[in-house]
């Protein structure tokens, strides 16, 4: 049923994507990227996929000149489709863009926080994220006139409204606030793939509720990782979990009391893959050898590479689907661990270090 | 003999010959006192040499290692957080302070690095993703600048312990090439014009007594002569023998 009325708004959009998709890179793509020895190669190697973009680098270009040069693809690409987009897909990517945003404005409180010219930060935020009011946020110079009179013009104000106040800005650490944006942003994508009346009962919001519930104990499991050993306390950390996902609500009850590494996995254990994980990773290494990626050997992965693999196990076989928006989550995601491998072949290449150039995620 | 080689300007005096070998023998034992300072100070400074060596090596691999877990940090956290840990630094966590050691006299700053704990000013950054990595990379990278503090300790001594054997050895040079042979000139010269004035004084007394000598024969051959020309006069008046005489007696006057 739902293809039927699809393709009046969606159809180009979801062409488009399909054929991006199939221009990311496969592993044999990356099985030739490995083998290069200079930067150089690798620009040769990249020049199908990245032409254009790629042509301006000098030559031997420094490994996060690559990344930006493969992010400007990224955004052209990305706003292109934005621009094609209507009605509900038109939403949607917005809520793409929110993420960024978050990250953005975070940049912007820290710079204002600081007493900085927030103006010279701007180029330093992610172009998916720019919002038109967002050089606005320079004009306010203390964190009262950004809170009332900037913020509240952003789209992000709705996700600030509520648990955030201006005083939260001054005494909050900024990683906190990125965090409690973020997991308003997540609750409220969600409510709107699952109960937007365009979308519900599409395949959008089947696959996008799967997504986002991935990202969401994704989310909840590293905030929980990470925050072993600072000062977050338990009730604050348990304020940054989503309140959704397939953990929520026993088992982000169980990671919001959790003290250490053994805590972190009972309580993700309902969950097969999480488990899995988790036996993977290796309980006996205890909580130092979680977070190194692939620490010793090549073959050993840590837990943030198994999400991500799983991440892009997911965006892979949302394009199984059809009719839905959930294929320009699926690109936008591929594309972005597409970049992060890139940055580290090359990274691996220019420092010479060989032995973990095989530490990307390709799942085509 | 005085041109043979440059010397004090010193009046040859036995008083001066006594203050020239008492500092030739100061020079002497100031020779073999710095020249052992240098030979320390060398045998420290080649050991810093290899400790700079090995520091350096060091620092090699420790920064290829931490400049890789940057770029670890680079692919967990998927984005820039250079500015974000800039400005959520507010303290110092890793601190360096400085001592002083003395060798042979010379003092060498070290510097010493130590951590101040329970600073942890960006603990949080990267909770959502890339936390442990973050923490690792600054792990590292604390590991990193400890090497680089050493080393700057080393090389600050290397330079330091450098320009001092240099002095050092300056000096060493200075007064075993300069100092002792012209000191030794000057003895040679007072004692070679010493002897000379003593030669001079002997043949002048030599002479006085040769002079004296003949005085006393000359006045021998007179009287003898006075006597045996009285014998004469009283025996046959002769005038060439008055003449001769004569010319003696005014020749006695003169002398």
């Amino acid at each position: 049923m739902e293809g039927l009325f699809f393709n009046v708004n969606g159809g180009y959009i979801e062409g488009i994507v399909r054929g991006y998709r199939n221009s990311l890179l496969t592993g044999q793509n990356y099985n030739n990227l490995t083998q290069c020895e200079t930067i150089d190669d690798v620009k040769l190697q990249l020049s199908p996929a990245y032409g254009d973009f790629l042509a301006s680098l000098p030559p031997n270009p420094s490994t996060s000149s690559l990344a930006n040069k493969t992010t400007d693809k990224l955004v052209a690409e990305f706003r292109y489709l934005q621009a094609q987009a209507v009605g509900s897909i038109a939403k949607f990517m917005e809520y793409l863009t929110y993420g960024y945003m978050i990250d953005n404005v975070a940049l912007l409180i820290t710079g204002t926080l600081h007493e900085r010219d927030t103006r010279e930060l701007l180029e330093r935020c992610h172009p998916l994220g720019w919002f038109e009011t967002m050089p606005v946020l320079c004009v306010a110079t203390n964190i009262e006139e950004l809170y009332n009179s900037v913020l509240i013009e952003t789209p992000l104000a709705s996700y600030f409204k509520g648990s955030l106040s201006h005083q939260d800005l001054d005494e909050l650490n900024i990683e906190i606030i990125r965090n409690t944006l973020y997991k308003n942003y997540l609750e409220d994508f969600y409510k709107f793939v699952t109960e937007n009346p365009e979308l519900k009962g599409t395949p959008t919001s089947e696959v996008m509720a799967e997504v986002l519930e991935f990202e969401a104990d994704r989310r909840a499991i590293n905030i929980t990782l990470n925050s072993f050993g600072t000062e977050l306390s338990k009730q604050d950390r348990k304020k940054l979990y989503p309140d959704f996902g397939g953990l929520y609500p026993e088992g982000t009850l169980m990671l919001s009391r959790a003290d250490d590494l053994e805590g972190v996995a009972l309580a993700v254990s309902g969950n097969h893959d999480y488990k899995s994980y988790f036996d993977q990773v290796g309980m006996s290494g205890g909580t130092s050898s979680v977070g190194n990626m692939a620490g010793g050997g090549a073959e050993s992965k840590s837990l943030e590479d198994m999400f991500y693999q799983k991440e892009m196990e997911i965006s892979r076989t949302v394009f199984t689907r059809q009719f839905t928006h959930a294929v320009i989550y699926a690109w936008v995601k591929l594309r972005e661990q597409e970049i992060r491998n890139i940055t580290w072949i090359a990274e691996c290449i220019a420092q010479q270090q060989k032995e973990r150039i095989g530490n990307y995620i390709s799942v085509f | 003999m005085s041109g043979a080689g440059d010397r004090e300007a010193v009046f040859p005096t036995r008083q001066s010959l006594g203050l020239m070998k008492n500092k030739l023998k100061g020079a002497e034992t100031g020779h073999s006192l710095l020249k052992r300072k240098s030979e320390a100070l060398t045998k420290r400074f080649r050991e810093i040499t290899r400790r700079i060596d090995e520091a350096k090596r060091k620092m090699g691999r420790v920064m290829q290692i931490a400049a890789f877990s940057l770029a670890e940090v680079t692919y967990a956290v998927g984005g820039d957080i250079g500015y974000q840990i800039q400005e959520s630094a507010k303290q110092a966590r890793f601190r360096v302070r400085t001592k002083q050691e003395n060798v042979s006299g010379v003092f060498l700053p070290q510097f010493e690095s130590y951590t101040t704990e329970g600073n942890n000013d960006f603990g949080l950054t990267g909770l959502g993703k890339g936390g442990q990595q973050v923490q690792r990379c600054r792990e590292t990278y604390a590991r990193a600048v400890e090497t680089l503090v050493e080393l700057a300790s080393l090389q600050t001594a290397f330079v330091i312990l450098d320009e001092v054997i240099k002095v050092v050895n300056r000096r060493v040079n200075a007064i075993e090439h300069v100092i002792i042979p012209r000191t030794e000139n000057t003895i040679k010269y007072i004692n070679s014009e010493l002897d000379e004035l003593d030669r001079e004084e002997f043949y002048r007394l030599k002479k006085v007594k040769n002079n004296k000598q003949r005085d006393n024969d000359a006045k021998e051959l007179e009287a003898a002569s006075k006597r045996r020309g009285s014998d004469k006069e009283n025996t046959a008046d002769d005038p060439g023998a008055t003449d001769i005489l004569g010319e003696q007696e005014d020749q006695d006057v003169i002398f």
